[in-house]
């Protein structure tokens, strides 16, 4: 072509999507679409059709996905396209002035170079460094059992009993609970204490992610924040809405003991979390590197080491 | 890094570009006996978009078929007064399967499978942007229609009855609350459009981002086919009204599953929220359903006329428009509802201000075509039989944004006459040029001229016979939706025409199936470009290979075809 074509943006590499391979046939994406279907269907017809339902969207989901991670599963075009591709690229390239770099491992440019070449320096986005994501599941494990050691500690000495603010805490997905009579409550009870270990586990899981997440970006001093400032804002949340989401706990909560149990958690998953060394973000890589789809030159040369 | 594997069903030769022969029509014949189940797991393991789409259009052809069927009994019920061919409940059920299969299960998918095919074939890509996503989205909208139609066997035996849909198509509250609408008929009408409605959402999430991040060196937004364009509208008008009819279904189930009452007016709901919700998926429905076939049109014209189209940034601005101003036009579905007369008169205003980017489209299409050598081959046949009634259908439709006139025919059959103009006049003849004019890309060969012709000339004057009566029926004040009627009322004859013209149709769409048929035993190839057309689709071989293009095509002006042909005059100097 001796044209030159407008809209593509001058000396930056045109990557064309699909340029040396095609997609791989699967039919992960029919049964998981089956899946689907026939948990709706169950809805007027039988309970085990959403059951069968339920079984293939969930293979259908997983086979998709490990038709696509870590590597996607694809078919090469053959030869003579990919010298054509070749062949059109030079010409888009040398017809806009620049060079035309194809998607491939040997000819894949450095992101971070050719924007730096192009555009300058890159503007930063903060945090540049993270704690590993595990870090958020030791870390809120640890607060998770300090602070349920400061609620079982202010249950045998506020109100004689271990069992009480595990009770209560079941309160928020168990009706009745608020109605239950105080004897009740401080008697040990199976459902109820599974129960209240499940909601305590999850929201402290959820909670230590979000520590390490949110740490790298408090200034300065990030124990403070999260051993600190952070529970007395939750705290402030918890207090505005417990009456909706848990009135039995309410009705017999110890605000001091509680903030105690907030502090207790916060500085234990604080501590954990900030012992590990922190690692760089993802955010000079393209999408295709972050999910591991595509390798960058530096991390296939050190695969090749 | 990618994994690559080697070969599936149609193998590619080893250093050679051309598709498989057993791809091409008649080639069966040539490479000797072809394993059915291997072919049959082929087809269903693709994630190929031109694969898909043949899919889509050869499902949406069969649900044509059956609600032609339901249509055409509906018509024989009706054929003389006080006909007892038909119960009233089974009228019901058939007007009531007949549209909801015409909107959701044949024009949808028809049109999203064309434009799958062609999409990533007009922008120079290689293939969609989400490949299984694609391919999940079909087998979605395929299950969810085969889910509607288990209700024919669903809860009430064979030939049943008792579970079939028949509230009609728009499914109004309070008919459909549990009181008024016993059994599981509705459940399965709401459970299998919203299965097949996550398909057409996933479809245009793909739809989006192709078109966003797929196009190929040089091609501009101001630079796409008209279809493109028309296409990425289409795809954010889905997004934008399905997830609320699909929000309207999950208030419909629990008003009928858990005791809500969203649209139970004697339990503080109200019918009338059923009605905005339903009509403000149901009106962009419609312009979701026109504008491809628009696209389709603005491709052929310009071809068969051997001139540019015509203001070409008009068009596309009519179009942007014509999906905005489309999602504030819905209540004029419920001009006699009982809103009040400033709402009134706001919807008529609005679905008035529509007919101006419609307005614009038609001239800029009769512009293209002004002066230039017409070749009335049958897409242009379509193209023109198109713009006829379309033009009429439009017409009427503005006759009925006039709220007074709308309160004398509203539910009439002057109603069903206007939206068959559009819908069959529009949609469906911009489907069956596009048919025509793209099969020879599909198969490599063309379908047979003088077929062709007797398909559009049958279809053509059954159609008229059809629905132009029913316009004056309507005016005599024949309701929609009645099962039978007195002979006194002066309506035998205008339905006596309509069920005339009805076997006419049968026969135009039986002329077409074995036109198809027959070209893909034994048609003889025709080359990639056949039409001498000028977008990136007829830059590839025909059928195309599984990537589309040996070549990445790098676009330089509109018609980046023809400035491959003519290097001496291309059109990036003009545009």
């Amino acid at each position: 072509m001796s044209h030159a074509p407008r809209g593509a943006n001058k000396g930056e590499a045109f990557e064309m999507p699909y340029s040396h391979a095609i997609p791989k046939p699967t039919g992960a994406p029919m049964v998981a679409a089956a899946g689907i279907t026939l948990i709706f269907a169950g809805l007027v017809t039988n309970w085990l059709v959403t059951a069968v339902g339920v079984v293939m969207a969930l293979g259908g989901a997983v086979a998709w996905f490990r038709h696509v991670f870590p590597d996607e599963q694809m078919e090469p075009i053959p030869q003579r396209a990919i010298t054509g591709d070749a062949d059109a690229a030079s010409d888009a390239g040398a017809s806009r002035g620049g060079s035309v770099a194809l998607s491939s491992p040997q000819g894949a440019l450095d992101r971070e170079a050719l924007h730096q070449l192009h555009h300058g320096p890159r503007r930063l986005a903060l945090p540049l460094e993270i704690h590993p994501y595990r870090t958020g599941i030791y870390g809120g494990l640890a607060g998770g059992a300090a602070m349920a050691f400061v609620a079982c500690l202010w249950g045998i000495v506020m109100e004689g009993s271990v069992w009480l603010p595990i009770n209560l805490l079941a309160g928020i997905f168990i009706p009745g609970i608020e109605n239950a009579p105080v004897e009740a409550l401080r008697e040990v009870n199976a459902g109820w204490l599974l129960t209240a270990a499940i909601i305590h586990t999850i929201g402290s899981l959820f909670i230590g992610l979000l520590y390490t997440v949110a740490l790298p970006m408090m200034p300065r001093r990030p124990i403070l924040f999260g051993g600190i400032l952070a529970p007395v804002f939750w705290t402030g949340l918890i207090w505005a809405s417990l009456g909706i989401v848990n009135p039995a706990l309410e009705k017999y909560i110890s605000w001091p003991w509680f903030i105690a149990s907030q502090f207790a958690f916060g500085l234990v998953a604080g501590l954990v979390i900030s012992r590990f060394n922190r690692v760089p973000t993802m955010q000079f890589l393209s999408l295709p590197e972050r999910l591991g789809v595509e390798a960058t030159n530096a991390s296939s040369e050190e695969q090749s080491r | 890094m990618s994994t690559l594997s080697t070969g599936h069903g149609a193998s590619t030769p080893a250093g050679g570009g051309s598709v498989p022969d057993t791809r091409r029509p008649g080639a069966a014949r040539d490479s000797g006996r072809v394993d059915l189940m291997a072919r049959l797991h082929e087809w269903t393991v693709t994630v190929d978009h031109k694969r898909l789409g043949i899919l889509y259009v050869a499902s949406g052809l069969f649900f044509f078929v059956i609600a032609g069927i339901q249509a055409t009994l509906m018509r024989l019920q009706l054929v003389v007064p006080v006909n007892d061919f038909l119960t009233p409940d089974t009228f019901n059920r058939l007007f009531t399967m007949h549209g909801t299969t015409m909107v959701f299960l044949v024009g949808m998918p028809v049109l999203l499978g064309i434009a799958n095919f062609l999409v990533p074939l007009m922008i120079g890509a290689r293939d969609m942007a989400f490949p299984r996503l694609n391919a999940f989205g079909f087998w979605l909208f395929l299950f969810g229609g085969l889910l509607l139609y288990y209700s024919y066997i669903g809860s009430a035996g064979l030939y049943g009855a008792g579970s079939t849909p028949d509230a009609g198509w728009f499914m109004y509250a309070p008919l459909t609350t549990r009181s008024f609408s016993r059994g599981n008929a509705t459940d399965y009408w709401i459970l299998g459009i919203m299965v097949s409605g996550f398909g057409s959402m996933t479809t245009a999430v793909n739809l989006v981002a192709t078109i966003f991040s797929m196009r190929c060196p040089g091609m501009t937004l101001m630079r796409m086919p008209l279809l493109v364009w028309m296409m990425i509208v289409v795809a954010v008008l889905i997004l934008a009204v399905m997830p609320v009819l699909t929000a309207a279904q999950v208030m419909l189930l629990f008003d009928r599953s858990l005791g809500a009452h969203f649209f139970n007016p004697q339990q503080e709901g109200s019918a009338l929220l059923w009605q905005h919700l339903f009509w403000f998926f149901g009106h962009p429905e419609v312009y979701i359903l026109i504008l491809p076939a628009f696209g389709f049109i603005s491709e052929i014209i310009p071809v068969f006329s051997r001139k540019v189209i015509f203001g070409y940034p008009l068009m596309v601005a009519a179009t942007v428009a014509i999906c905005f101003i489309s999602l504030g036009v819905w209540a004029h579905h419920m001009f006699v509802a009982g809103l009040s007369p400033f709402l009134n008169a706001l919807f008529a205003a609005s679905t008035f201000l529509i007919s101006v980017p419609t307005g614009i489209k038609i001239f800029n299409w009769i512009g293209t075509m002004w002066g230039g050598r017409i070749r009335f081959d049958v897409p242009m046949l379509f193209a023109t039989g198109f713009l006829a009634l379309f033009v009429f259908g439009g017409l009427t439709g503005i006759m009925l944004a006039v709220v007074p006139f709308d309160w004398q025919l509203s539910d009439t059959y002057f109603v069903v006459g206007h939206f068959h103009y559009v819908l069959i006049g529009g949609t469906l003849f911009g489907i069956f040029g596009a048919i025509f004019y793209w099969f020879p890309k599909a198969f490599g060969c063309k379908l047979d001229e003088r077929l062709g012709k007797w398909t559009f000339w049958i279809f053509l004057i059954g159609f008229t016979l059809t629905f132009f009566p029913m316009h004056i029926s309507g005016m005599l004040g024949m309701p929609r939706r009645i099962y039978t009627y007195q002979p006194d009322r002066g309506w035998e004859l205008w339905n006596l025409i309509s069920t005339i013209g009805v076997p006419l149709q049968i026969a135009g769409v039986s002329i077409l199936v074995w036109n198809i048929i027959r070209t893909l035993r034994r048609g003889e190839p025709c080359g990639d470009d056949p039409w001498d057309a000028w977008t990136l689709e007829w830059a590839t071989t025909s059928p195309p290979p599984e990537w589309n293009f040996h070549e990445v095509p790098v676009c330089t002006s509109r018609r980046p075809l023809w400035d491959r042909k003519h290097p001496e005059d291309p059109d990036e100097h003009y545009e």
